[in-house]
């Protein structure tokens, strides 16, 4: 009985000691900036173009039929009669474009040479600047915008080329950038051939991207779903470089004086406000609105209000027809 | 005889520590799991809605206004105050504790970014806009979904601790049971050794078995009715009503986000448009006291409201009247979508503070139910034993 009532009580002892000191957790947790939004390390590089450089004149837009209508009294029928009654022009832009087109923080409104130049177009269609819409689309999603009618134009630092004709029609060009490359400064990287085995950071969609595959193949390129992006990859050593048009990089180096753009200029990269293929008559009035600006210094003016940092005034590039 | 005093120190052990188990289990576990719960909620809550006032302050340009600066702070402070808690409950098992140790690694990072956002929104340049998106990009990817987990891990370990709390007695009841039958089958044997038709010591030790039964059986159907109702009145609704909170404050983020887009946010509007229907569902409450049917009615009047009122919003952004889509959002008259947002969220909140009275009040009366059973089961244990070892030993001396 001794011996039950023992086994008795060590079950009790077993059953209210139960409870032992817990192990502690590994706290184990990952360090490091984290990746912007749809950024891909390594980028999609897009594959073949639908038609090759060099397959046609990527600056040769349509010739304006005569002059322009006046403000409000657009052609019957005509794609801007279409915009009048809707009361509005939608068009596409960047909004972290720093000086081209971007959100001013202070104030909220979007600002710059490629807004302004949006502003023109309203004026001339409306004979009233304001009555424009803009909604900002991302670099992949310009050519999507147009195709869908989600907007009447895009102006976002859009390099015409062979390729893109194949799908949107392109204004006569406004703005000459080339591709250059964006780093820190004190960086050992001093041009395209010091990329080998480095990140380099451009946005997806872009033409920058391809190039930066085609001319320095030994590079791991990095996309951002918006140049900006690249910035802040560059700021937070998740990329070592970021190559794209040395207009969009002057805006960079403007936002952060830690870094530096080099001297090398590898590509030309004209930029055109693209619209639907079809609507040839708005490109052809697009165009109108685009040489009464070079004429009468308003493109002049604009590129000092916005762009005199990126050095002296140049002429406003010449327009080319293919017609 | 031996048996018998085995098999009654048996029940009475088996009883006693049963009992007491139970009562730790609701005082410790339950109350502590349900308060483990309410912090779990309380973090995400502060995450989620530091996310949409980051993207509000933004819209609102230039130096964010101070009442948002204040409101964005106040989220970060109350969420790492209820990280701790959660961390120092380590509640959730290995999923939670992966879970604290992310967020713990990755809030300084969000607050870090959200910081240089703001540095740069002073100096008037976009970048601190890319900042703001790679911040939200954060939180949306990763902290509020660890939050998520988070909070189901610990709701999990809630709902154990409530059910080993409220599991019947089955073995103690068995043996007292066993004592009870082994006491008759004892005494019809001693009547008819003896001829004689009581003996007082095991009557009384099979009395005292039977209230021991009784008492056992009764207190554990007692705790757990009261168990099951700080469930029904209690967590469950907190439940619905938190998860009815939370997705009311994605939305607003996702309303926000798809203005700081500005025509680039089609994935933020389908979010919102996704999850506001989830709101009105989760505020069909079974079960809920008329004080919480009230609250939810309220709220969902709010969801209509709100509803009405974003459409308005994006016909204006849509119409390209984006200023006054912006003012629709985040202005402080009562009609803007801030406003009714945060009527809504007003509204869920005091319904879950009613309701987690309601739990804790329940997890009480359960643990009360059980009061001074422990001490009851161990005394009637005690006389059981003596009295059938009193009732024998006098038998033994008569054949002495």
């Amino acid at each position: 009985m001794k011996g039950a009532i023992g086994a008795a009580l060590v079950a009790a002892m077993f059953l209210a000691g139960c409870t032992t000191a817990e192990a502690l957790p590994e706290g184990r947790a990952d360090g490091g900036a984290p990746r912007p939004v749809d950024a891909k390390d390594p980028a999609v590089i897009p594959s073949g173009a639908a038609a090759p450089a060099g397959s046609c004149d990527p600056r040769a837009s349509l010739r304006p039929s005569g002059a322009l209508p006046a403000a409000g009294r657009m052609p019957a029928g005509s794609t801007m009669a279409q915009i009048v009654k809707r009361g509005r022009l939608v068009v596409g832009v960047d909004q972290n474009n720093y000086r081209f087109g971007y959100r001013d923080p202070k104030t909220g409104n979007l600002v710059g040479f490629e807004i302004d130049l949006a502003y023109e177009i309203a004026e001339a269609i409306f004979g009233d600047r304001n009555k424009v819409q803009f909604r900002t689309v991302t670099t992949a999603e310009r050519e999507k915008a147009i195709q869908e009618n989600t907007v009447d134009i895009v102006i976002r630092s859009m390099t015409m080329n062979c390729d893109r004709w194949q799908r949107v029609a392109f204004s006569t060009e406004y703005f000459s950038a080339g591709q250059a490359i964006l780093v820190a400064k004190g960086s050992a990287i001093k041009g395209l051939k010091d990329l080998t085995g480095q990140k380099v950071c451009a946005a997806t969609g872009s033409t920058s991207i391809r190039n930066i595959a085609a001319k320095a193949p030994q590079a791991k390129p990095v996309s951002g779903a918006d140049a900006l992006d690249c910035l802040v990859m560059l700021q937070q050593n998740q990329v070592a470089a970021v190559s794209t048009d040395d207009a969009i990089l002057a805006g960079f180096a403007a936002q952060d004086p830690s870094t530096v753009v080099l001297p090398e200029r590898f590509t030309e990269e004209p930029y055109g406000m693209a619209m639907k293929k079809e609507s040839t008559d708005l490109v052809r009035f697009v165009n109108g609105v685009l040489e009464g600006l070079r004429a009468d210094g308003t493109w002049t003016r604009l590129y000092n209000k916005w762009l005199s940092a990126l050095g002296s005034t140049p002429q406003p590039p010449a327009a080319r027809y293919q017609d | 005889m031996a048996v018998l005093i085995v098999l009654g120190l048996a029940t009475g052990l088996a009883g006693a520590i049963g009992v007491r188990q139970r009562i730790d289990l609701i005082n410790g576990a339950t109350a502590r799991n349900g308060e483990l719960t309410v912090a779990a909620q309380r973090l995400y809550r502060a995450l989620s809605d530091a996310d949409a006032t980051a993207a509000s302050a933004f819209l609102a340009g230039g130096v964010e206004p101070a009442a948002m600066r204040e409101r964005y702070q106040a989220d970060i402070a109350d969420a790492a105050a209820a990280l701790s808690i959660v961390s120092g409950g380590r509640a959730g098992g290995e999923e939670g504790d992966a879970a604290v140790a992310k967020i713990a690694a990755q809030l300084p990072v969000y607050t870090g970014l959200v910081e240089t956002a703001r540095v740069y929104n002073r100096q008037g340049v976009p970048i601190g806009g890319a900042y703001l998106r790679e911040a939200s990009g954060l939180m949306r990817s990763s902290l509020l979904p660890a939050a998520q987990s988070l909070y189901e891990a610990v709701s999990e370990e809630l709902d154990d601790a409530r059910d080993s709390a409220g599991a019947f007695p089955w073995f103690a009841i068995f043996l007292g049971l066993v004592t009870i039958a082994a006491l008759i089958v004892v005494q019809r044997y001693l009547t008819r050794r003896t001829n004689r038709v009581f003996n007082v010591g095991l009557l009384a030790a099979t009395g005292a078995a039977a209230v021991l039964v009784i008492w056992l059986a009764v207190s554990a159907v007692l705790a757990a009715g009261r168990l099951d109702a700080s469930r029904d009145e209690g967590s469950a609704q907190v439940a619905r009503l938190a998860g009815a909170r939370i997705a009311a404050l994605q939305a607003r983020a996702d309303e926000a986000h798809t203005l700081v887009a500005r025509g680039n946010g089609a994935a933020f509007e389908k979010d919102y448009v996704e999850v506001m229907p989830r709101v009105t569902q989760l505020l069909v409450l079974d079960g809920a006291d008329d004080a919480t049917q009230a609250y939810a009615r309220a709220a969902d009047a709010e969801a209509q409201k709100w509803l009405e009122a974003h459409k308005d919003l994006r016909a204006l952004d849509e119409g390209g009247q984006y200023g006054n889509a912006v003012t629709a959002a985040i202005g402080t008259e009562p009609t803007s979508t801030a406003s009714i947002a945060g009527k809504l969220d007003a509204q869920l909140a005091e319904a879950i503070e009613h309701n987690g009275k309601t739990f804790t009040r329940e997890v009480d009366s359960a643990a009360g139910a059980l009061t001074a059973a422990d001490i009851g089961v161990g005394l009637l244990a005690a006389l059981l034993i003596l009295g059938a070892a009193l009732g024998i030993q006098r038998r033994l001396a008569e054949y002495r």
